[in-house]
């Protein structure tokens, strides 16, 4: 049972980082992710192809999956928002996610295919006794999750995160102030990326396999429900919403010993159906999430 | 011959797309945002005629046509539960509500008939030839349905005031309601003739290929390159654009690997975006 929270506590940890990512990106940056799935499976792949392949150290690892998805979104902001708006932006996302999860999926030579790529390493995981090893993993990931937390609010409060709001909120009229928007985009999105690239490393090591089957729409649902939960644009709201987000989803694994007679196949549809009914309750009814943005007040006397 | 029968693959994947295509213009013309649920709507309507033509046995045309009719009004009330109460919040939380109902759609058809390939109940008809290419029964159904449709489209939109209503609409909103169009009547309209023509679209994809809860999504890259490459909101773009990328999708097949046909519509909208943002028959846009 121990055991089990512990896990638990290293899966909510990432996924909450995942929702950090697309918390910047959306919740901060005003840029939908559609292809939150194919970015995500990129830095897993790319943490563990440089693992596999080059012998490359876990760490050194991450920041590669860090840089490539970084670059990767970086382009992908840049070429599509150079003349246009955010509609199309959300097509392009969607295809690009797409793609990257056919490549996984056909470029056998690299991925392995449906097989996926197994026996990943896992950092210092030759040092530590593997009996404390999660408890190990469970302390990293916390601390790599406060890390994204501290560097997105630095961020957040930095002329920079001014900047990234004003552009979410007009864009006209941060062009007309002088702004580059469309660096300004491009920089919004490729740092959203790379904290994916992050996220999917993590995702990497804790599974110590990736497949194409992890990659999946659920991926793209529950993070768009823990920022929406949690609150566009506020960082430890989209935490607690991938918390919760994440407890519901695993609780509601157990579902199957309450209702007899659902195969594998319904209830992982039962469960996509579950989020997709809270999202969109959710954007009905309380939009502006639980927790508050970080907004600049003066104090008063 | 490969290359005539690949073209002549092609086209049909292009009239089957046409109907979808015209679905997503016609939405976005209306409501201003593009609608990611339509993959899903076109899954959900293929089950719904699947369910008649196979479980009650009906045969597939009116089993279709009830589908189709059905979805229609399937389509108004789920505009009413999840886009109406959101109409004023912005292209964004559409999109993602959007999404999240697409989600919904799919699982719901997943749920109810799993994750395997099923097909309708049609008698088989031998293939035949024409000048070395091969053609069947169903690829003759597809093309009369869809002209049939696109037929009916253009007098709907070019002759009667509901579809001049819903141009107008689409043209300039506010200018619309000031002459006393009642947007809610045209926007039902609009979502009761999307749904018919997902609604098509879904069957002759089922007809197609097969009927699986992904079989609507993997098409909507292409559906709204279709649109995008023939201009969002205009109609006669659509059918055109839907053509071309059909086409150039299935052509593709001969250099690429087909796995990787997707990227086709991805990399045309790019090229549009980069060359020709406004699509080959859309009004360039003006920001206000």
């Amino acid at each position: 049972m121990i055991s089990f929270l512990v896990l638990m506590g290293v899966v909510v940890c990432f996924s909450a980082i995942l929702a950090l990512a697309l918390n910047f990106q959306w919740g901060l940056g005003g840029m939908v992710n559609f292809g939150l799935t194919g970015f995500y499976a990129l830095g897993a792949y790319a943490s563990a192809i440089l693992m596999l392949k080059t012998g490359a150290h876990p760490f050194v690892a991450s920041l590669g999956a860090i840089a490539t998805v970084a670059a990767i979104c970086a382009l992908v902001a840049f070429v599509t928002l150079r003349v246009t708006e955010e509609d199309y932006f959300a097509i392009v996302t969607l295809g690009v996610g797409e793609m990257l999860r056919l490549m996984a999926l056909n470029e056998d030579w690299l991925t392995k295919g449906a097989l996926g790529l197994t026996g990943i390493p896992r950092p210092l995981g030759t040092v530590i006794a593997p009996e404390y090893y999660q408890y190990f993993l469970l302390g990293l990931s916390l601390a790599l999750l406060l890390g994204t937390v501290w560097f997105l609010n630095v961020i957040a409060r930095s002329p920079f995160g001014r900047l990234v709001r004003a552009v979410r909120e007009d864009d006209v009229v941060a062009a007309t102030l002088g702004k580059n928007v469309l660096w300004a985009r491009v920089r919004i999105f490729a740092i959203g990326g790379g904290i994916i690239g992050l996220a999917g490393s993590m995702h990497g090591f804790y599974y110590q396999y990736v497949d194409p089957t992890q990659f999946t729409n659920i991926v793209v649902a529950y993070a768009f429900m823990a920022v929406i939960a949690g609150g566009r644009g506020a960082h430890q709201g989209a935490v607690w919403g991938a918390a919760a987000v994440m407890v519901l989803l695993e609780g509601s694994r157990f579902l199957k010993d309450v209702i007899p007679g659902v195969d594998s196949d319904q209830l992982a549809a039962i469960r996509i159906i579950i989020i997709g009914v809270g999202l969109l309750l959710l954007l009905i009814y309380r939009p502006q999430g639980f927790m508050r943005e970080y907004r600049l007040q003066a104090e008063l006397k | 011959m490969p290359f005539v029968q690949t073209l002549f693959n092609g086209i049909i994947t292009g009239v089957i797309m046409t109907l979808p295509a015209l679905a997503v213009t016609l939405l976005f013309g209306v409501l201003k945002f593009p609608n990611f649920a339509v993959g899903a709507m076109m899954t959900v309507a293929a089950y719904l005629a699947f369910a008649l033509n196979a479980q009650l046995g009906w045969p597939l045309l009116p089993a279709s046509i009830a589908a189709a009719v059905a979805m229609g009004f399937v389509c108004i009330g789920l505009d009413h539960v999840t886009f109406k109460p959101l109409r004023e919040r912005g292209g964004i939380t559409l999109m993602v509500a959007s999404l999240g109902l697409g989600l919904i759609l799919e699982n719901i058809a997943r749920f109810a008939y799993g994750n395997s390939a099923r097909s309708f109940v049609i008698e088989l008809a031998r293939p035949f030839r024409v000048a070395e290419v091969r053609m069947n029964q169903e690829q003759m159904v597809t093309v009369a349905v869809a002209t049939t449709a696109m037929l009916l489209m253009y007098v709907l939109l070019s002759r009667l005031p509901m579809g001049r209503a819903m141009r107008a609409v689409a043209d300039n909103p506010s200018l619309a309601q000031v002459r006393g169009i009642e947007s809610p009547r045209v926007i039902r309209w609009t979502w009761f003739i999307a749904g018919l023509l997902l609604a098509g679209g879904g069957v002759l994809i089922g007809m197609d290929r097969a009927l699986e809860p992904p079989m609507g999504s993997n098409y909507l890259i292409s559906v709204f390159a279709a649109a995008i490459l023939g201009g969002l909101g205009s109609p006669l773009g659509a059918f055109v654009g839907a053509l071309v990328i059909g086409v150039v999708s299935e052509l593709s097949t001969l250099v690429i690997p087909p796995n990787y046909r997707i990227g086709v519509p991805l990399c045309a909208i790019a090229v549009i975006l980069i060359f020709r943002p406004q699509g080959l028959f859309g009004q360039p846009y003006i920001r206000r």
